[in-house]
């Protein structure tokens, strides 16, 4: 921003607060506020609860513990568990999120007939609310009466019926796939978005000088598009570490703690065992980890899609 | 002082102004009641409406809150300030409660209460307080039994089985993997109650070294075997919840399963005759099921308690509480109203009547809350799918008691 300011002298011409260079904080300050009241200030009070042994329905056996919570979190087996889970949860949900949007938004950006109708359709899995989704995927994945394993066994690709979500091993990878195909939508719109936004032009000068269509893509859409994959990845990540409902509704966790990531190990600690303290020093501890891996993404696409 | 004192005065005109002009006539003083129906066509606007009509000063808001989040939902609106005056409680939640200072003795007012005489037997003292008061108003209950199916057992030529031996004699020869299986097992949340059955009846109990002592050990071992060695259970019991247990049996996936009379009628509109019940077996030297209770309570928290005791209370007289219990499926608990029972099936308000001499509630303690919410789910689950053993499942389960 570039205002020129003028001297005090020459400028008063009324009370400070109608000051010109004023104007923006005065704009801002209704957004910051709210902010700050219902964002930073619960932040602050999880931050310092963190520091007592604050159980609900136990409130007057609250005492200060200093870094308790934190010695005891970093000793939970549940906590390094659940962290490993929460890496595997975000690393192959959001790529394969990211994937399986480019190939649609590629599709869609072709000339097909019914094309408007078939880009409305495509945003039903995002449109539907997660509750919704979890609920009918834990029937589609039913072994007793659900149609995934009914298909399987009829094509012959599994002899019984695959317990998706009992069965440790698997359960964590069928609630991703789920969560793929609830996120792809957003990612196919935003790539979709982004492919108009390339001049056909380019193209055509890329045709004329005999570029195949893989160089094509690797040269001119994936630039085109790198702007828009950078800012969806980076709000997807976010997103994908903080949801918690689909897997609560899915699994609750389970079986065991083979579907805890990080938010909801706190959330079960905070709002079903009342244990405040220890929910939230797990919800703190995680907030750091997702920020510092914000702060390092940012810095490092932003340089490259300013390259 | 003068100014703040016009001011002062002016308000409270305001006030009263404002508070007249919302009771109306009459000093309408509102209660505000939670409960947890499944059904999702529930009588309690009709009650309510009966209710508001017998008692005009008084007016009912009464809220249905999803089981699933009802006792988060309720523990934090406590702790918010924002409770309700009286809601739906059950038995393992009252240890929590009384800690928490939250609920309103109802001993006098059940003695001075004409419907007191009404209640089945046993039942006030059933649900005492840990403490030895009176804080719970029973409103409903049901026993946990055995559902089987008499066709595939007379199939196999067998009879429901008597034994924990029989059981599983049974479940082995009604399997036949992956189209039917023995017995359908809550490996999710909510299954204690079936676990009890055939671990609390073997020498296990919840209390410190109830858990850990060989007998309990074995018996939880052999519940394991069930799923991992017999594979008599479906292999997703571990994330199999009420609605899978139910729909895996009336789909014929499973040819006995432990639920109570709440879910017979659902069952009966499926399978019709193909389906009845008989108590749990008994294992070892004993028998154990799980009562099922439910009951009303008013918080300490309530300014109303005079009309929140007239609306519990009007729910668990006779008629009032038939009609609650057709929404919910379960029993009543009068005894006016139990005379003339049309609402289920005779053999399920047999198998239920049968098993109340070995029907027993979790013992009253802190931990209680934890095990039912989420300890012995997350236990369970690993054990059956083999990443600890039944002896590491009941330490761990230990260590939470004895703590």
């Amino acid at each position: 921003m570039s205002i020129v300011t003028p001297t005090r002298a020459a400028e008063s011409p009324g009370p400070f607060w109608r000051r010109a260079h004023l104007t923006p904080y005065w704009l801002l300050a209704p957004a910051v506020v709210v902010t700050a009241v219902i964002v930073f200030l619960p932040m602050a009070q999880a931050v310092v609860t963190s520091f007592y042994d604050l159980i609900l329905f136990r409130p007057n056996a609250s005492r200060f513990v200093g870094f308790g919570n934190y010695i005891k979190l970093f000793n939970d087996p549940v906590f390094w568990t659940a962290l490993w889970n929460t890496i595997i949860w975000i690393g192959l949900t959001v790529p394969l999120q990211m994937g399986l949007g480019l190939v649609t938004a590629i599709l869609l950006n072709r000339e097909f007939p019914w094309r408007g109708l078939a880009r409305a359709l495509i945003i039903i899995p995002w449109a539907l609310p997660s509750v919704v989704i979890a609920l009918m995927w834990r029937w589609i994945y039913d072994p007793n009466t659900g149609v995934l394993n009914d298909l399987l066994i009829y094509l012959s690709v599994v002899q019984g019926a695959v317990p998706w979500l009992a069965d440790p091993h698997l359960a964590l990878y069928a609630v991703i796939a789920t969560l793929t195909w609830q996120g792809f939508p957003f990612f196919a719109v935003m790539i979709l978005a982004g492919l108009q936004g390339i001049p056909k032009s380019q193209y055509e000068a890329a045709a004329l000088d005999g570029a195949s269509p893989w160089r094509q893509f690797r040269h001119i859409t994936l630039p085109g598009i790198m702007p828009v994959l950078a800012t969806a990845g980076l709000l997807r990540v976010i997103w994908v570490a903080n949801s918690m409902d689909v897997i609560f509704v899915m699994t609750g966790g389970g079986p065991g703690y083979a579907t805890h990531t990080l938010p909801l190990y706190a959330f079960i600690k905070a709002r079903q065992n009342l244990d405040f303290g220890y929910g939230t020093a797990i919800a703190v501890t995680f907030t750091i980890l997702l920020g510092s891996f914000v702060a390092v993404y940012l810095v490092r696409t932003m340089r490259e899609v300013e390259k | 002082m003068g100014l703040f004192r016009k001011f002062a005065a002016g308000l409270a005109v305001a006030a009263t102004f404002a508070a007249s002009m919302a009771a109306g006539s009459a000093h309408a003083e509102t209660v505000r009641f939670w409960y947890h129906f499944d059904n999702p066509a529930n009588p309690m606007s009709e009650l309510v409406a009966k209710f508001e009509k017998a008692n005009p000063g008084i007016k009912i808001e009464a809220e249905n809150v999803p089981w699933n989040s009802y006792y988060d939902n309720l523990y934090t609106s406590l702790i918010g300030g924002n409770a309700p005056d009286a809601a739906m409680v059950k038995l393992f939640a009252q240890p929590r409660l009384v800690e928490m200072g939250a609920l309103e003795p109802l001993g006098e007012r059940i003695d001075a209460w004409s419907g007191k005489a009404d209640l089945l037997d046993n039942l006030l003292e059933l649900n005492k307080g840990p403490d030895g008061k009176q804080y719970y108003l029973p409103i409903q209950y049901v026993v946990l039994y055995l559902y089987y199916r008499p066709d595939l057992f007379a199939a196999a030529g067998l009879k429901p089985p008597t034994t924990c031996e029989e059981f599983r004699d049974a479940a082995i020869k009604l399997t036949k993997a992956p189209e039917t299986y023995g017995f359908g097992l809550r490996g999710g949340k909510g299954g204690w109650d079936q676990w009890g059955a055939f671990v609390f009846s073997q020498g296990g109990a919840l209390k410190p070294g109830g858990l850990t002592n060989p007998q309990a050990v074995a018996a939880n071992q052999w519940v394991i075997d069930l799923f991992r060695k017999d594979k008599v259970i479906p292999p997703s019991a571990p994330n199999d919840g009420f609605q899978e247990i139910i729909g895996a049996f009336k789909a014929g996936k499973t040819a006995m399963t432990i639920h109570h009379i709440g879910s017979s009628k659902d069952l009966v509109a499926a399978l019709g005759d193909k389906v009845s019940a008989v108590p749990v077996p008994k294992c070892g030297d004993g028998r154990w099921t799980s009562y099922g209770d439910e009951s009303l309570a008013i918080f300490s928290s309530s300014p109303n308690k005079d009309a929140a005791w007239k609306w519990i209370s009007f729910l668990a007289e006779g008629q009032n509480n038939v009609a609650f219990n057709s929404a919910t499926g379960q029993m009543t608990v009068t005894k006016s109203g139990a005379k003339d029972w049309k609402l289920h099936e005779r053999r399920f308000v047999d198998a239920t009547v049968e098993s109340l001499p070995f029907a027993h509630v979790l013992p009253q303690n802190a931990a209680t809350s934890e095990f039912v919410n989420t300890a012995w789910q997350t236990a369970m689950q690993r054990a059956l799918t083999g990443q600890i053993t039944s002896q590491q499942m009941m330490d761990e389960l230990n260590a939470l008691v004895a703590q």
